[in-house]
């Protein structure tokens, strides 16, 4: 939840106040530049959470190794994730913009990868449903807050499902999982949002002061240095 | 005007800005806490224990709360205090609070939260100590409280997962801290757009 402090406002702020109505279209072509923004500088910590997932599911696939034929299949799609992974780890490192889609997308198989794992491997009793607070962190810094807020949603209802239809689960004990990654997205948005607010705060600055100059560079008639 | 920051009024920034992310993590520990604790107690002195474990945690919130919403924020060295006492009282609970305790315990899920928001506020070098220490106190509990665990590799197997998750969350965390840290120098030294 954002903060808002009752501290008379700036130039800059009067200045947008004072504005024709007609110019506020500014402000949601710089939310929607903000938004992709955010998604940009998110990426490489999704890229960095994933490539987490592929080592630890590679630990724990040779740690349980139960059959050939189960470590041929997992091995596969662990491969398969890394692989992906790489693709867009080497746009990162070539500054090249991925297409938000298709970050929207690995996000979501990253999830549902996570979920398949759960419910196949115990539902309720699987130790796997912590892969989601690493995963719901990420997705919560770098997604908007309405992507991120169905993302949430649907894991939390598709977990509590599962949870759900697992014999002789504690309820309490879903609650408090669900609650607990209610908790983590709501932490990663908040401090988003908290971010945007003081980049903005920092921009503005900077105009100001670039604007103070040019004032004083008038009234002297001198260029500034 | 303001003037470009310096590394120590950003470091300031960060605790008075980003102090509303480790106050309402702690809102919702709280609060699972208190659904999980009070819904599971079967005995009157174990509810008696879960609001005397509680109440304190709810004073001191409203207390830090009340402080940030007075832009009275909390300093640096009682924010690490805190967040620290967060740390103990929750891994007291995975050690002490009725069966199943140790690895299996349900409140283990408290600990992302708190070490997320805590990486979010301070550099890595506070935050990443402050993740490890949470990460070694879950694997302390969880082995003093049934060593056989270290004879049982499906137990072993979920310690580690456990352990790496929690890990990798905070370490999330800080490095997400960094690349937010560039993009406002990044924001703050750009040259706006001559109009």
């Amino acid at each position: 939840m954002s903060q808002s402090y009752a501290k008379p406002p700036t130039a800059a702020e009067q200045a947008q106040a004072e504005r024709p109505a007609s110019q506020f279209d500014a402000g949601e072509l710089r939310r929607m530049i903000d938004s992709t923004q955010d998604l940009v500088h998110g990426q490489p910590v999704i890229v960095a959470m994933r490539w987490i997932l592929v080592a630890t599911g590679l630990l724990l696939l040779i740690w349980n190794a139960e059959s050939v034929a189960m470590v041929r299949m997992q091995f596969v799609v662990i491969l398969l994730l890394a692989f992906a992974n790489f693709y867009l780890q080497a746009q990162l490192l070539m500054k090249r913009q991925v297409r938000a889609v298709i970050v929207y997308v690995a996000s979501l198989i990253d999830i549902t990868l996570v979920t398949v794992l759960v419910a196949t491997g115990g539902g309720f009793d699987s130790g796997l449903y912590v892969f989601y607070f690493p995963a719901i962190a990420v997705f919560s810094v770098a997604f908007p807050t309405a992507l991120t807020g169905i993302y949430v949603a649907a894991t939390m209802a598709i977990y509590g499902l599962i949870g759900l239809l697992t014999p002789d689960a504690s309820g309490l004990e879903i609650l408090t999982r669900l609650l607990m990654i209610a908790a983590v997205a709501f932490v990663g948005n908040q401090y988003l949002r908290i971010e945007q607010e003081r980049r903005q705060a920092a921009e503005t600055a900077q105009e100001e002061l670039l604007e103070e100059i040019r004032r004083r560079q008038q009234a002297t008639s001198r260029p500034v240095a | 005007m303001q003037a470009i920051r310096s590394a120590a009024q950003e470091a300031a920034e960060d605790i008075f800005f980003g102090q509303s992310v480790v106050i309402w993590a702690r809102w919702f520990v709280i609060a699972t806490a208190t659904i999980l604790m009070l819904w599971s107690s079967s005995a009157m002195n174990q509810i008696v224990l879960a609001i005397t474990l509680i109440v304190p945690l709810i004073a001191v919130n409203f207390f830090v709360h009340g402080r940030y919403l007075m832009e009275q924020p909390i300093n640096r060295l009682l924010l690490i205090g805190l967040s620290l006492i967060d740390v103990a009282v929750i891994t007291l609970i995975v050690a002490f609070w009725q069966e199943p305790t140790g690895l299996f315990s349900p409140f283990y899920v408290l600990y992302f939260p708190v070490v997320l928001a805590f990486a979010f506020i301070f550099p890595a070098r506070t935050s990443l100590p402050y993740t490890v220490l949470a990460t070694l106190a879950f694997a302390a509990v969880a082995l003093l409280d049934d060593l056989s665990i270290l004879g049982s590799s499906l137990n072993m197997e979920r310690l580690v997962t456990r352990m790496i998750t929690l890990a990798a969350t905070g370490a999330l965390g800080a490095y997400y801290w960094r690349v937010q840290r560039a993009r406002r120098r990044e924001a703050a030294a750009a040259e706006p757009v001559a109009g």
